[in-house]
This record gives structure tokens, sequence and C-alpha cells, in this order.
């Protein structure tokens, strides 16, 4: 069943269209990889779904609902969840609270539930220490902790843009297990921003490309590496 | 263990303040209320300050506070009581409306606004002549309690206590993370489900209706205001200077800061006139330079350090 569709999908900075007509949707479990040169506009695309921006036209669909100008907090309590390329901890509070927020605001716990919730969703992630200060993690730390944040939406779509980047070889394969395994048991549709190849070759069952805003390919990664206009595009960018 | 400890020690610390009328005097108990009613304007500035929005709009609430409640006992003969509560919730509903402006607004165009809202509600007090009172100001035909300087200061002890609740109850609700959440990030806070407007406008509101009932409190006191009186900017710096001495992002900090600074501020106003505001000056820039976190940061930091190096030690002799 179709989760996530998007429909002529446009956003526009004056003048430069970062995100041009993109058509795409997203299916229940599936894990998505959306891949593109530097300045394609994939950040743009999860700004745009996850109601972090508006589109300047085209439409967005969740579950059947048209939630094209849904403003985000609502868009993360229906089901739409998502980390930022760049870390976003809340340094004032502690681990558990930055993760505890999640639950609280979009599935209206109580803030006992909302701890209890909190810890299982850390410990699914093997991530400890939760009364540490943010500012006492790794870079693998806080990685965990706004991907906890982001599960304790209770989501059925996440969006991850670029969790591995600043992660080493043997965290990176961490967690890609890690998601993966969340993705199965949780039944999640998974959306992946990742510049390494050999990650979204690994994790993911179906990309599509942007470049200059555009939806260029879409299909099996191994199909999609071999498609000229794809090689061109990283080739293009590269030069 | 600890939690009980301190709820003692609060309930102690609220007992005898309860009972101070019964061995302090009058003068005493005049200096009190004044510092009760600045600690009070602290910590409503300091709610709002945890989700980041740094207001200079107190003495303008405190104001209409005043003159809703001594107009409503003039204009309206209302009970005196009754207008504390009534103006209170003036505050708050002008707030509300004020919200859906000012809230829009962030850093320091929400801080200009703030202030130059205070002035237009001077500005119109000031100009309603017949209905107001103008510059010349109103004068009630008592003071609430006929005067008891006991009661009165029991009724600022209760603004007071309602403030301290609130702010308590700030701490440690829903409304701590999403306050820290906004003022530590939006975006995140927005992609996690805070209606950001909302909670900004509870803690808007909130906050306004305490400082409005602060002012009615204290016009209720007195028997008579004026607009360079109601709305007189003191009123906002001195207690933005107070949470900035005893530390922001608590109930505590502007507490211990207004008996500091309240307290210093009624001496020093004995010795030189004016002098008092000089000293506020001279320590807003010191604390900003060199305690950021405020006294109470830096007793919390040494009291960790202190745990950390207590720990070495104990750790050295096994
Ligand atoms: N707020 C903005 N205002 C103006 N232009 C913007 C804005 N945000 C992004 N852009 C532009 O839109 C284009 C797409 O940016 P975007 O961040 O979506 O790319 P990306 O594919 O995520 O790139 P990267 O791989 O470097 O993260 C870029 O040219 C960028 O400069
Ligand atoms: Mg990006």
């Amino acid at each position: 069943m179709s989760k996530l569709t998007t429909v002529g999908l446009t956003k526009a900075f004056s003048g430069l269209v970062a995100v041009n007509d993109v058509s795409f949707n997203m299916e229940e479990g599936e894990i998505l990889g959306i891949i593109g040169p530097n300045g394609a506009g994939k950040t743009t695309f999860i700004h745009l779904v996850s109601g972090i921006l508006m589109p300047t036209s085209g439409t967005i669909t969740f579950k059947g609902q048209d939630i094209t100008y849904a403003p985000a907090h609502q868009r993360s309590r229906m089901g739409i969840a998502r980390t930022y390329q760049l870390i976003h901890p809340l340094e004032n509070l502690k681990v558990i609270e930055n993760v505890m927020v999640g639950a609280v605001f979009s599935k209206d716990m109580s803030l006992k539930a909302a701890r209890l919730e909190s810890e299982r969703i850390c410990a699914e992630l093997e991530l400890e220490g939760l009364e540490r200060d943010t500012t006492q993690l790794s870079i693998l730390e806080i990685k965990k902790m706004e991907i906890a944040r982001a599960l304790a939406n209770e989501p059925e779509v996440l969006f991850l843009d670029e969790v591995m980047a600043g992660l080493n070889s043997d965290e990176t394969k961490h967690l890609i297990a890690t998601i993966q395994r969340i993705a199965r048991e949780r039944k999640l549709a998974v959306g992946v921003v990742e510049h390494v190849m050999g990650v979204i070759r690994e994790l993911t069952q179906r990309v599509i490309v942007l470049e200059a805003g555009e939806l260029i390919a879409e299909g099996p990664y191994g199909e999609v590496s071999k498609n000229p206009r794809v090689i061109e595009a990283y080739l293009g960018g590269a030069a | 263990m600890k939690n009980k400890t301190s709820y003692a020690i609060a309930a102690g610390i609220a007992v005898i303040m309860i009972a101070f009328p019964a061995f302090l005097g009058a003068y005493p108990l005049n200096v009190a209320r004044s510092v009760m009613t600045y600690m009070a304007l602290a910590i409503s500035w300091d709610m709002l300050l945890r989700s980041g929005q740094i207001s200079f709009g107190i003495a303008g609430l405190f104001g209409l506070g005043s003159y809703a409640s001594a107009l409503a006992v003039l204009r309206g003969g209302m009970d005196p009581f009754l207008s504390i509560v009534f103006a209170a919730v003036f505050a708050g509903v002008m707030a509300y409306a004020l919200g859906f402006v000012v809230l829009r607004l962030r850093s320091m165009y929400f801080s200009i606004t703030t202030l130059a809202l205070m002035e237009i509600f001077r500005i119109i007090i000031h100009n309603l002549h017949d209905f107001s009172g103008g510059p010349e100001g109103v004068v009630l035909p008592g003071v609430i309690f006929k005067g008891s300087a006991s009661a009165l200061y029991w009724l600022c002890l209760g603004g007071l206590f309602i403030t301290i609740g609130a702010s308590y109850y700030f701490e440690k609700s829903k409304m701590h993370l999403a306050l820290t959440a906004i003022r530590n990030d939006e975006t995140s806070a927005r992609s996690n489900g805070v209606d950001i407007f909302k909670y900004l406008l509870i803690a808007f509101v909130v906050t306004s209706t305490l400082q409005g009932m602060m002012g009615a409190i204290q016009v209720q006191s007195y028997g008579f205001t004026m607009p360079d009186t109601a709305f007189d900017g003191n009123f906002t710096l001195l207690p933005l200077a107070m949470a900035l001495l005893g530390g922001v992002h608590s109930t505590i900090g502007p507490m211990a800061g207004a008996v500091l600074l309240g307290v210093s501020a009624e001496w020093l106003k004995l010795q030189i006139p004016y002098g008092h505001l000089v000293v506020y000056g001279i320590i807003i820039i010191i604390v900003i330079l060199f305690m950021p976190q405020g006294i109470v940061g830096m007793v919390r930091k040494a009291s960790r350090t202190g745990r950390r190096s207590g720990r070495k030690a104990g750790a050295s002799n096994e």
C-alpha cells in the first residue's frame, strides 16, 4: 500500500528551482534511497514532505490524505518523522528528555509514559547513559539519539538525511544493521539520503535519483547505477 | 531522598515567610512586599525566557494590571479583591490577543515590540483623561484590607506563591520540554510535534496574567497610581537584572537574585538616592561578562566539580 505520494512537487527559491516537478511514492515497509549530486535538492525534498518548507506547487498525500500545506508538527503527529543533515540536539535537555520530546508532543503521552517509551526505544537502538547531557555524546550516540527521537513520534515514514556522515566504517555497518532491523520490526518506510553508494547498495531496495531538482531515474540501485543519465549527472557534478 | 529534603526546606521557608508579620514591623514588611513584587516579576519574566523570548514588556503588563484593577473599583464599583482577579484575567486576555502578533516575531524584534507595547499602554492611559484620570493618575476610595500591614503583606505573598507555583509547574511538566525545545531549536521542536505557537502563547498568557496580578496587588495596596508609576521602566529593568544575577531558566535563580538585589537596593536607596540604579547597571554588565549562568549556575558548577574532585580523592585512597 502506498504511504506517501507526491505529485508534481516543486519548490522555487526566488528563481532557483531546488525541487522541480517531482512525483514519487513510498510503499509501506520499504527502504528507499534518495541520491543525487550536491545541491540536487534531496534535503529540500525532505523539508517539503516533512513540512519544514512549503511547496511552490504540487501536492503531497499521506495515507490518502492531502497534507500539502499541513504544518510540520501535525505531520509528525500523523506519522512522518525525520532527522537532519546537520545534527539538531536540544542541548539544554538530557539525552532521555531529547527523546521524550518526540513522544510527549507527537503522541500526547504523559511524562511518565513518555519516559518509559523513550527508554525502550533507546534500548532498541543500544543507546545508553540516558541521563547525560548531549554535549557528552559521541557522534554515533548523537545520531542514535536523533533517530530515537524520531522513532518516539511512532512514525510510519521516516527520513534520514545523511545519517551516516561523520561515522567510521564500523559505526556505519552497525547503524545500517540497526536501521534495517528497526524498519523490519516496525514495518517502517524509510527514506535515506546518502552520498556513500556502498550504504545505498546495502540498505535500500529502491532508489530515486535527483539532479538539479528533477527526478531523473528510479529503480533498484543495481539498475539505476548503470543508467547513463545517472552516471552523467554524477560525473557532471564532479567535473 | 534529595527531593524530600528540598521539599521540607521549601515548606519551612514558606512557613517562616507566612509568619513574618508576627515579628516584623511595618517598615520591614513594606520592604519585603517590594522585594516580593520584584521577585514575582523576575520569575514570570524568566518563565517566558525559558522559550528563548526576551520580553521588555513586564512594566506594560504590570501597569495594565494596576489600571484594570483601579478602574474596575473606581468606575465599576468592583470589590477590590475581586478586581485583582479581574485585572489578572484582563492582562491575560490582552496577552492572548497581542500574542497573535508579537509571538510571530523573534529575538530583537520580539523584544523591541514588547517594549513598544508597554509605551503604547502608558500613552493610552495617559491620554484617556476622563476614564483613566490622565497623567495625574487615580486615587482609590481606600486601601484594600483597610491598609493592615500584615494583610497587605500576605496578599503580596499570595501573589508570589501563585507565581512560584506556576513557575514550578513550568519546570516539572511538559511545558519544560516544550519551552526548552523551542529555545534550543525550533526546527527540531516542530518536527517532533511541538506546536510552537501554542506553547509560546500559553507561556505569554500565563506570565502576563501573573504580571497583571502583581500590578493589581500593588495598586490596591497603595490606593493610588499614575502612568509614570504603574508603567515605571524599573518594573522591567529590575526583575531582568535580578533574574540574570540569580541565574536564568529556573525558579530558584530569579528568587535568589531578587533577595540579593532587592535588599541591597533598599539599603542603597537610603544611602544614595538613585544610587541603586547605578548599581543595577553595573551588576547587569558584570553578570553578562563574567557569570552568564548567574549565582545559582555558579553554585551548581562548583558543587559538581566539588563532587567530582571528591570522588577522585576517594578513589586514590583505595
Ligand atoms: N533556503 C534556501 N534558500 C535558497 N536556496 C536554497 C535554500 N535551501 C536550499 N537552497 C538551494 O537549493 C538547492 C538544493 O539544495 P539541497 O540542500 O536540497 O541539496 P542536497 O541535494 O540536499 O545537497 P547536499 O547533498 O549537498 O546536501 C541548492 O542549490 C541550494 O543552494
Ligand atoms: Mg542535503
